[in-house]
């Protein structure tokens, strides 16, 4: 009998995230243009000091273990806020991308095509870097695990302005003028 | 009305098998046929395997033995088709994110053994509700096959929300409809290989089995019949704002 009961307690589980997805599904399919504005943008030089080890290698030297080990944790803490934030925009950014795939310009479509592949591949390492921030909580002196995360936003924002760019001609004009 | 070989029952064994076959005509000459093989095989197979079922159920010349064998070849085919249109509607899912396509094929593969351990596990505590190994094995197959296939549907569906895919239509009403399907049935056959229920009870389960069956073949259909919508997806333009910070963010990398 309590076998029979986890089994229709699990079956009507599977069943609620079945018909839930199934209805969030429309969000996909039909994303509203305000879910691009929900991108956050990232302090990419200070993510990079967060998660350089030569910084952590002279904290290491400088500073008495427990004290280390202290800011340390601070530092696994930001870095988890940082990568929240790249995971996030890469979720987004995969929406607006899978929007342009059905553009009729294949430049464009190739563009968004790269700008989704870029983007999984950061929620992907942003979800590993996730787990071994979190176990990195626990033993300080591991690696802070982010730099993958740092990588890919970068390669991100590569793929994202040659899609802005091809979605909007006027903004080029712009880049060119600020470099 | 809800008892054995009632006129219901009778509609219920029959009338989803026929719509099913309709489904498979619809996907043959729509041409997705070729595009969906494994489903259009399981189309056909498995209402063909069920009207003989039926027909081992209601024949007078087929003896009790006979019709649990029947059962059974009819279970180990369509099992198996199930879950190689299981694995064909994931492969399609995957094919445009080449970003994410090992990893999902390793978790599949890593999920689907699991599953197949746990269910394993699970039918080693099954007591078995008959004495006659036939029946009891048939119930007990019928609880490991829907504990992997609702195991193994539910990681698609979460997989595909987390890295936000975007789903085809009829893929994602195949996989709707055997996850509706393998979650009802989930639950009863769990009650029946497990709980001993009484014979009414059971004749209630095979009524409710029948009717998600239906409901899942209907879902088919609909997902056959009402085509794609082309105008569903509108392009997002990037905002202005984020694509300065990141053009800021760029200019410094070019200084470095």
């Amino acid at each position: 009998m309590t076998l029979a009961l986890f089994l229709v307690i699990a079956a009507a589980l599977s069943l609620l995230v079945i018909l839930g997805v199934t209805v969030s599904r429309g969000l996909i399919l039909s994303p509203r243009p305000a879910l691009a504005q929900k991108i956050e943008p990232l302090d990419i030089e200070a993510f990079r000091t967060l998660v350089d080890p030569a910084e952590t290698e002279y904290l290491h030297r400088r500073l008495p273990a427990a004290e280390f080990r202290k800011v340390q944790r601070e530092r696994l803490r930001a870095t988890a806020a940082y990568v929240r934030v790249a995971g996030n925009n890469a979720v987004l950014l995969t929406v607006v991308g899978q929007a342009a795939l059905v553009a009729g310009d294949p430049d464009t479509v190739e563009a968004a095509r790269q700008l989704v592949n870029g983007a999984l591949l950061l929620r992907r390492n942003a979800t590993m870097a996730m787990l071994r921030i979190r176990l990195a909580l626990i033993w300080p002196h591991s690696g802070l695990a982010g730099a993958p995360v740092l990588d890919g936003y970068e390669r991100l924002n590569g793929s994202a302005m040659l899609l802005g760019r091809l979605q909007n001609p006027a903004v080029p004009v712009r880049i060119a003028a600020m470099l | 009305m809800l008892q054995a070989h009632s006129p219901l029952w009778n509609y219920l064994s029959v009338g989803p098998n026929l719509f099913l076959l309709a489904v498979a005509l619809l996907l043959f000459k729509r041409g997705l046929s070729r595009q969906f093989p494994a489903f259009f095989a399981f189309a056909i197979l498995d209402a063909l395997g069920e009207l003989m079922v039926y027909g081992a159920d209601v024949a007078p010349f087929v003896t009790a033995e006979g019709f649990w064998r029947t059962v059974w070849v009819y279970l180990v085919v369509s099992s198996l088709l199930k879950f190689l249109v299981i694995a064909a509607v994931f492969s399609q899912l995957l094919a445009p994110y080449s970003a994410i396509s090992r990893l999902g094929r390793t978790f599949i593969r890593g999920i689907g053994a699991a599953m197949v351990l746990f269910a394993g596990v699970l039918a080693g505590f099954a007591h078995g509700d008959s004495n006659y190994h036939l029946i009891s094995g048939a119930h007990l197959l019928e609880q490991t096959v829907f504990v992997i296939e609702s195991g193994v549907i539910l990681f698609i569906f979460l997989f595909a929300a987390y890295f936000h895919l975007a789903w085809d239509r009829l893929p994602f009403g195949i996989l709707l409809g055997f996850g509706i399907s393998s979650c009802i049935h989930l639950a009863t056959w769990g009650v029946i290989a497990n709980a001993s229920p009484s014979d009414q009870t059971r004749t209630l389960f095979a009524f409710l089995n029948m009717g998600t069956f239906q409901l899942c073949v209907l879902i088919w259909l609909y997902y056959v019949l009402v085509p794609q919508k082309m105008v569903a997806k509108s392009a997002v333009p990037l905002p202005d704002n984020t694509l300065a910070v990141w053009n800021r963010e760029l200019e410094r990398l070019l200084q470095q």
